[in-house]
Formats: structure tokens, C-alpha cells, sequence
């Protein structure tokens, strides 16, 4: 039997609909199940009904003895804060250069600074350990921030160029024929042209940082603890207390979640402005 | 104000020379065209009196002043460029403003400068929006009044009108002239199309492959042009040149033959404007062809007829009619031919 067009049509609206609801489920459901248990007790945690008596004990608890979440987001904070600060007007600085100078090894600079980023970087844990032990600071914020920029800057530079290159040069001549130097180019005209690019990239370096582990978890111990290391604690004799653990992630995604709400509009823009010319 | 010169200038890129040495004087208060084909050094010579490249070999002089070693914004130039240039993050009134504010001019003068500038150019009452909101004859009107907007010494004009659509232009273009002659700044400006040469004009250099193949008057390069390439850039449709040779004086074709001079010439081309020529009925003219279309455009017509391999067009009178394929007779008057050389391509004189 031949289905009829309008059938067929229907048939694959279906189909399209059940995908993004397996999709939507496959993303939703944890993000679900940890905000509910943030508001559960612990004897309801693994108890999957619907209803239950919600609580905030969880969020006092996590900032109290022998918790105290509230140093680990003021370091996770302060590392991703000076992380962007120190990486972007660098990388901005880098992408024009990349962008617009014909520089001597310019293509090798460039595919060695994209190459950093293919290192796995639990091959680099123990070298930065090493530096970081010798110059004596382990278990500082220091360590963290310089981490992050050796992580981030890289990326950054990628993606800001990328702006920059979209930015007619025509433009910024000009500016420089109109009496500008080329330092007031960059500032009152590039950094502006590329600003929605140059916020994507600040974003985008803040969630990495933010959520940075790996590097954490090994150079620090007690002093700079970040959050998602700070998750690891939530451990008693009863095993792990997943109310808390559930509380503390809330605390780690909400500040992102209001980051990207707040930046949506210049997000998609810096999105699809560096991918389309 | 002030002239420009350029003395010998060079520009190479590696092995590939876009300029090979260049000698220009721009007078004072003058509108020099430079004009020809695209990769012929046009821009690239305007962009080295901007500062925006710079020389291989030689010396630009703005006024009295070498100004090789000076940074675009030392120079005292504007430019206008080819797809505007403009800021599209500011106003349009911030736009026109950028110049005086980058180069510290009091800011209590800021407002009046950029509203003369603005009605100048017609834009007084567009001043608050984005140039995204703007049309492209109104951006290229911001991009003029950002440039005249602090009266510099020389105005450097890149294809300004090449983006706009043919009737704006042709607005524009007179508009331009009309700017020039009331601000009386030294102009040169790059343009590839023979009428804006034409009609903006004090002077135009012609350039070919990196050299100014022949520096005049419009009226002398269109009257009086010296070597094929001038011969082929200019006119609309342009002049058509024939191949043939010189026998005791006539011109010989495989069609036809015409009277023109004393001499002998082996390898020659004959050029002759369409304006020039003269329809006549079947062989009373110099020689007979067969019509291969027919236009009109509204002031006159223009024939094209198949004459052995070639195809010359010839402008008839506005109230001409012909058919497709009627046999025409063609008059050509000697003093309005022109003959060069195949081999050096220069004209030779009559």
C-alpha cells in the first residue's frame, strides 16, 4: 500500500517529535533529578515519586562546618574572574595580530597555539604540578588562574580571530587615514566590531574556568578548593550524601545559567557572526 | 591645500610589480582621475599617498613635505573608499564626528563642523541613525562627509561610486563635482569607469600594468589618444580598431581600403570612434555590410554590423531605423581616423 503524502508528512512530524522528546529527556532528566534532590532529605533521595515534602536544609548545610561552600565559590569565583580578565584583552591583542599582520612564522605560531589544545591534559597534570611545587604555589589561587590561561588563551585567540577577520579592513583604514593611531583603531573600532565576539569568547573562557577539574582537584588541597572539587567532599560513613552533593551543583549552575540568560542576545550573535562572514 | 607629486614611485610584491615607477604632479585645487582596468596600480598608487602602503622605491610629496615616512593620520588626507569604510557600531553624527575626535579639535566646535558636513551632503536629518538603517547612496554620503568633514589638504576618492546603482550614480557623480569645485581640495580619485573620468575630471592618468599610459585632459585622451591601450579604454562603446596595413598612404583591410596619409606601414590598426563613422546607403559608403543588431538607447541608436570577421558598431542618429540583416553602407572620414602601431601599440600620427 502507498502511504499518502500527507500521511508520510505526518509520520515524520511524529518522528521528529519523538527524537527532540528522547533528546530533551536525555538532557533534562539529570538536570531534573539533581535540582529535586537539592530539596529533598536524604531519605528520599533515591526514592523516585513525584511528591515529596521539599526542604532548604541542604542549602544550609553546605555552608556550614565542615562544608563551608561559600570559600570554594568565593575561590572558584575570584580564579574564573581574574582568568577572563587577564586572557581576553591578551587574546584580543593576539587575534588582531594573528588577523591582520603578515608575520615571519605566522602560520606555525598559529597551528602550535591551536596544537596546545589537542594535548591531552592529564599529560601536562604533572609537569605543571612539578612548576607549580618548585616555585611554591601549590594550593593557590595563582596556581589556578595560570592554569586556566595556559587552558583558555589558546581557545580565546582561535575564536576572537576569527572575529577579526570578519571585520572589513577597510574599516579600519578609514579610521587610520580619519587621524587614528593604531592603538585608537583598536579600541574605537575593532574591539567594538568584534565586541559580540569578544563577549562570546569571555563567556565562553568564564565556563570553562568555572568548571575546570582535572587541574584543580590536583594542584590544590585545601586553601583554593573550587567548587566542582569541593563537590568530592560530600562524602560521610553513611557514603555519599547526594542531597548535598545535589544542593552544591545547584550552586555551581546557577551562576551560569543567569550568565547565559543575561548575554543570550550577544551569544547567538557572536554564535553565527563568527561563522558566517 | 596643496599639490602631490610622486616621483618615480614603486610598489612590489615579491616578484610582482604593481607600480613600476610612477611620476604624477596633482596641482593644486586639481581633480585627477586615475583610471584603468582593474590590477593596473590605480589604487595601489592612491594607497601610498594615503599611507596605507608603502613604497618600494621613490618619494610622495604632499605640498612640499616627503611624506613617505609619515603615518596615514600625519598626512592630512581623507579617503572615501569603495564600500564605505564607515563605523557601523556608531551614528551616522558619530561617524562624521570620528576625525575631529581622534584629532582633538575642540569639542565645543564638534556639532556645528558636523552639521555643516552633513547638509553639504544632504544628510542633516539622518544624523541619529546607524549606517545599517541607511541606504548605499546615503552611507556613501556619510563617507564624504566624514572626509570633508575637517577640510583636509588632498581628498583621496577609491571607486566611491562603483556600489551604487546607475542612476544614483549618475546623481553622485554630479554632486562630487559640484563639492569639489566649491571646497576646491586637490582631489584624486580611482575609478575604472571612463565617464566618471570623463566628467570629473580636470586631468586623467590613464594607467596600464603598473604605468601612466598617457596623462591629459579628458578632451585630449578622448580626442587625441596616444597609444591603443587609451584608444580601447576609453569611449562608450569604445573606439574600434581594425587590423590592416599601410600602402602608399591607404589603409588596407581585407574589406576595404581607405585614403588616409603618405607611407608605408607592414602591421598597423586602424581605430575609429562608432560616433565617427556615417551610415550611408549600400555602396556609397567606404565600405558595405551586412546589419547584425540593431539597439536603441533612447539618444541614439547603435548598429552593429558584420564586416569579414569583424563586428563594428557604429552610432546612427536617434530616429535611425534599420532591419536585422539589411545591407548598410559605412562612411569614414579620415580626419577622424586614428592609426597606431601593432608592434609598440603607440599611435602613429597622421
Amino acid at each position: 500500500m502507498i502511504f499518502s503524502r500527507r500521511f508520510t508528512q505526518q509520520l515524520l512530524d511524529l518522528l521528529q517529535f519523538l527524537i527532540i522528546l528522547v533528546a530533551a529527556i536525555v538532557i533534562l532528566v539529570p538536570i531534573y533529578w539533581i535540582v529535586s534532590g537539592a530539596f529533598k532529605q536524604q531519605v528520599d533521595i533515591f526514592q523516585l515519586k513525584l511528591l515529596f515534602t521539599p526542604t532548604l536544609e541542604n542549602f544550609k548545610i553546605i555552608f556550614q562546618d565542615p562544608y563551608h561552600l561559600e570559600e570554594k565559590l568565593l575561590n572558584s569565583t575570584l580564579i574564573a574572574f581574574f582568568t577572563v580578565i587577564i586572557a581576553i584583552p591578551l587574546a584580543t591583542m593576539a587575534a588582531y595580530s594573528f588577523s591582520r599582520f603578515r608575520l615571519k612564522g605566522e602560520r606555525i605560531m598559529f597551528v602550535t597555539i591551536l596544537a596546545t589544545q589537542f594535548v591531552p591534559a592529564v599529560v601536562i597534570v604533572l609537569p605543571f604540578f612539578i612548576l607549580f611545587r618548585d616555585l611554591g604555589i601549590l594550593d593557590t589561587r595563582l596556581a589556578l588562574v595560570l592554569v586556566n590561561l595556559s587552558l583558555i588563551m589558546p581557545f580565546a585567540i582561535w575564536m576572537i580571530k576569527g572575529f577579526m577577520d570578519s571585520i572589513p579592513i577597510e574599516t579600519e583604514e578609514a579610521a587610520m587615514v580619519d587621524g587614528s593611531s593604531r592603538i585608537q583603531v583598536i579600541i574605537n573600532v575593532v574591539v567594538p566590531m568584534a565586541l559580540p565576539g569578544v563577549i562570546t569568547a569571555a563567556i565562553f573562557c568564564f565556563i570553562l574556568a568555572w568548571n575546570e577539574f582535572l587541574f584543580a582537584v590536583i594542584i590544590t588541597t585545601n586553601k583554593a578548593v573550587t567548587l566542582p572539587v569541593g563537590l568530592s567532599m560530600f562524602h560521610a560513613e553513611e557514603g555519599v550524601l547526594w542531597h548535598l552533593i545535589s544542593a552544591a551543583g545547584i550552586m555551581i549552575m546557577m551562576p551560569m545559567f543567569v550568565l547565559a540568560t543575561l548575554i543570550q542576545k550577544h551569544f547567538v550573535q557572536g554564535m553565527t557572526m563568527g561563522a558566517v562572514r | 591645500m596643496a599639490s602631490v607629486t610622486l616621483n618615480e614611485i614603486t610598489k612590489r610584491w615579491g616578484d610582482f610589480t604593481a607600480v613600476d615607477q610612477v611620476s604624477l604632479e596633482v596641482r593644486d585645487q586639481e581633480f585627477m582621475v586615475l583610471l584603468g582596468p582593474s590590477g593596473c596600480g590605480k589604487t595601489t598608487t592612491m594607497r601610498m599617498v594615503a599611507g596605507l602602503e608603502e613604497p618600494s622605491e621613490g618619494e610622495i610629496f604632499i605640498g612640499e613635505k616627503m611624506v613617505n615616512d609619515e603615518l596615514p593620520k600625519d598626512r592630512d588626507v581623507a579617503m572615501v573608499f569603495q564600500n564605505y569604510g564607515l563605523y557601523p557600531h556608531m551614528s551616522v553624527y558619530e561617524n562624521i564626528r570620528y576625525p575631529l575626535k581622534v584629532r582633538k579639535v575642540d569639542k565645543s566646535l564638534h556639532a556645528e563642523q558636523v552639521r555643516i558636513a552633513a547638509e553639504k551632503v544632504q544628510l542633516g536629518h539622518l544624523l541619529k541613525r546607524r549606517p545599517r538603517e541607511l541606504s548605499g547612496g546615503q552611507r556613501q554620503r556619510v563617507a564624504l562627509a566624514r572626509a570633508i568633514v575637517r577640510t583636509p589638504t588632498v581628498f583621496l576618492m577609491d571607486e566611491p561610486l562603483s556600489n551604487l546603482d546607475a542612476k544614483l550614480r549618475v546623481n553622485m557623480r554630479a554632486e562630487l563635482k559640484h563639492l569639489q569645485h566649491e571646497l576646491k581640495i586637490t582631489t584624486i580619485y580611482v575609478t575604472h569607469d571612463q565617464i566618471e573620468a570623463m566628467t570629473l575630471a580636470d586631468r586623467v592618468a590613464v594607467m596600464n600594468e603598473g604605468v601612466i599610459s598617457q596623462l591629459d585632459t579628458p578632451e585630449r585622451i578622448y580626442n587625441d589618444p596616444a597609444n591603443l591601450f587609451v584608444a580601447g579604454v576609453i569611449g562608450s562603446p569604445p573606439m574600434k580598431l581594425i587590423p590592416g596595413k599601410m600602402r602608399e598612404g591607404t589603409f588596407e583591410h581585407g574589406e576595404f581600403s581607405i585614403k588616409l596619409t603618405r607611407g608605408d606601414h607592414e602591421q598597423c590598426v586602424l581605430g575609429i570612434r562608432p560616433e565617427d563613422m556615417e551610415i550611408t546607403r549600400p555602396g556609397d559608403g567606404i565600405f558595405s555590410a551586412k546589419v547584425y543588431s540593431f539597439e536603441l538607447t533612447g539618444e541614439s541608436t547603435l548598429i552593429t554590423v558584420i564586416l569579414g570577421d569583424e563586428r563594428i558598431i557604429v552610432r546612427g542618429p536617434k530616429d535611425y531605423r534599420v532591419e536585422i540583416d539589411e545591407q548598410i553602407g559605412i562612411l569614414l572620414n579620415p580626419e577622424n581616423c586614428f592609426l597606431f602601431d601593432s608592434e609598440t601599440r603607440q599611435r602613429i600620427r597622421i
